[in-house]
């Protein structure tokens, strides 16, 4: 069975599911989902790989339980540390490992260091399960939460591997909080006909997202990065600019899948995406895209990082140095730094990942608070008023020019091949449009103007539900004008969609992380 | 120390960390009250509050803390110790 929602084998499991889900006893509910949960996972990678996962949770039950068997604050740490040294190692040991001897290598080859076949060390080859840097995190959330007492320790194993596991979740995330989202996991679930509803609707609304404009957006993105050499000007930025719709269609229809199939369940799980391409800043980009991530770091990573003593006592030593406001400052650009690089790398053990969506938005967000002060001076110079519409429009459009920059670093093959490719957009051949040759980058005619109509309709929706909640807006329409809409976007989907079985349709681009 | 006196000075602990002399705090007063309030403020709003009350937040009570109110039930339940 394919891994991805969008296979019709996968949808075969799932209807089997969700009807078996509410036939039986509600006491049992939990066990089905997780026995499901082990089926997909063994039918979807290599089965054996299931231990990884296991053993993950079987690390975080029985540190939990230490934990929280005792009020001796020495046995708790070492508990806490020895639990995250498990699972941060499983990680570190699948997905980092290469990632370091790899940079070793390509530094010593600079300094024209070699060894053996001119490698000084040599990488492993582990295969890693599928998912494991979003089950890891949930996890690992749980122990801490545990730790800080702030969440209660599971005493049931198998309820912990549910969580850990739920299949939905497992493979992109969103990253769950045991605190608020694991209890919900093991009570009994009525049959609700309007929860259910609402789920497969906002299910068919992630499949618009995903097989109409991501497969298409992958079309041009493919065409013009699997060949980045031939390309410059307008035709990186067309490709780059498709890409963040790609991305974003891609992993938030994902989430629309995950998050509507569990309200079919009767569970509600995190958002992870509210309109990130209409924020105003980095800052907000931030806590509008991959917001569980987003939380979770700030939660795990960066309010500790700030909280040691080795931070407190440069804190102390800079405000001393640069003064209050300054040496505040300089302490928690630090810790973002820190903060960022672990962003970067969890997307995955390659430079261009740190740079594209760690480094590079630190630097982004350092440069945003430094110069706010001089843009300030310099709109009351030019009598501009920070508030009107306009400036924020210009902010929309500044933000999503730079987030893009960083997506570049991210499809690109690799960093040199990035670099190569902002330098070729700075060509201007805007000009060279004019003979239509966009129309060979993937998409004819026909096909650029049905994704425009889909990309239309994704921005008005987006802003509609920043007024609230555009499913609850169509349910209080009449039938005719509800069915209407469901079964129009259903068909346009159907009909309009990338996918079945002559279709290699690109994989939840997240999955791969 | 009574309530409106954890009140009284935490005012101008917020006012001091958020460089506005206008800010009045309440029971209801969250993050969402003020302008400068996000993650990164609210770790260093932590640290001012602790260095002036002498106390210290768990890791647990600075992730869950939901309103002013709930900081100063902290506050003076720590400070009563």
């Amino acid at each position: 069975m394919q891994a991805t929602f969008t296979s019709f084998y996968f949808l075969c499991f799932y209807t089997c599911i969700l009807l078996i889900y509410y036939l039986i006893p509600k006491k049992t509910q939990w066990v089905f989902l997780l026995l499901a949960s082990a089926a997909y996972y063994l039918l979807t990678g290599n089965g054996i790989l299931i231990l990884y996962p296991l053993a993950g949770c079987a690390a975080a039950y029985i540190g939990s339980r230490v934990i929280a068997g005792t009020e001796d604050a020495g046995r708790r740490r070492r508990a806490l540390a020895g639990t995250t040294a498990v699972l941060l190692g499983i990680l570190v040991v699948l997905k980092y490992v290469n990632f370091a001897v790899n940079t070793v290598n390509g530094l010593a080859g600079l300094f024209g260091v070699s060894a053996g076949k001119g490698e000084v060390l040599r990488g492993l080859h582990l295969m890693a399960p599928l998912g494991v840097s979003f089950y890891t995190l949930s996890i690992l959330g749980y122990v801490i939460d545990v730790y800080n007492k702030i969440a209660e320790p599971q005493k049931n194993f198998f309820k912990l591997v549910l969580y850990g596991m739920y299949f939905p979740a497992v493979l992109s995330g969103p990253v769950l909080r045991y605190r608020e989202d694991g209890e919900q996991f093991f009570r009994p679930h009525v049959f609700d006909y309007r929860q259910v509803t609402f789920g497969l609707q906002r299910m068919v609304w992630g499949f618009f997202k995903t097989l109409v404009i991501s497969e298409r957006m992958n079309l041009v993105v493919n065409t013009v990065y699997d060949d980045y050499m031939s390309y410059a000007g307008i035709y990186v930025w067309i490709a780059t600019v498709c890409f963040a719709f790609q991305l974003y269609t891609n992993f938030s229809g994902c989430m629309d899948i995950v998050l509507g199939m569990s309200q079919t369940f009767g569970l509600k799980l995190p958002e992870n995406f509210e309109a990130p391409f209409l924020s105003k800043n980095i800052s907000e980009y931030w806590r509008r895209w991959h917001i569980s991530l987003g939380v979770w770091m700030k939660e795990y990573v960066f309010y500790p990082l700030l909280r040691t003593q080795a931070f407190s006592k440069l804190g102390k030593r800079l405000r001393g140095r640069f003064g209050k406001k300054r040496g505040k400052q300089i302490t928690t650009f630090s810790a973002m730094f820190l903060l960022w690089f672990t962003v970067g790398i969890w997307h995955g053990g390659d430079w261009k990942f740190v740079i594209g969506s760690g480094l590079l938005h630190w630097a982004y967000i350092v440069c945003g608070e430094l110069l706010e002060p001089l843009f300030g001076k310099l709109m009351e110079k030019c009598r501009i008023n920070p508030k009107s519409r306009r400036v924020d429009f210009f902010r929309i459009l500044r933000t999503f020019f730079l987030v893009n920059i960083g997506f570049v670093f991210f499809r690109a093959e690799s960093v040199s091949a990035a670099v190569h490719m902002l330098k070729a957009a700075c060509v201007w051949n805007l000009g060279g449009l004019a003979g239509g040759p966009v129309f060979a980058l993937g998409l004819d005619a026909i096909e650029a103007v049905i994704a425009a109509v889909s990309l239309f309709v994704l921005l008005a929706v987006s802003l509609m539900q920043r007024k609230g909640s555009v499913r609850e807006r169509i349910e209080k329409k009449r039938l005719p004008v509800r069915f209407a809409l469901w079964y129009a976007l259903l068909f346009y989907t159907i009909l309009l969609g990338y996918y079945g079985p002559e279709y290699s349709a690109a994989e939840f681009i997240y999955q791969g992380f | 120390m009574t309530r409106e006196e954890v009140y009284g000075t935490l005012n101008e602990v917020f006012r001091d960390v958020f460089d506005d002399a206008s800010i009045e705090v309440e029971d209801s007063t969250t993050s969402e009250d003020i302008e400068d309030w996000d993650s990164l403020e609210h770790i260093n709003l932590i640290a001012a509050v602790e260095q002036e009350f002498g106390m210290k937040f768990s890791m647990g009570q600075v992730v869950t803390m939901k309103n002013v109110g709930e900081m100063v039930d902290i506050i003076l339940s720590q400070i009563a110790d």
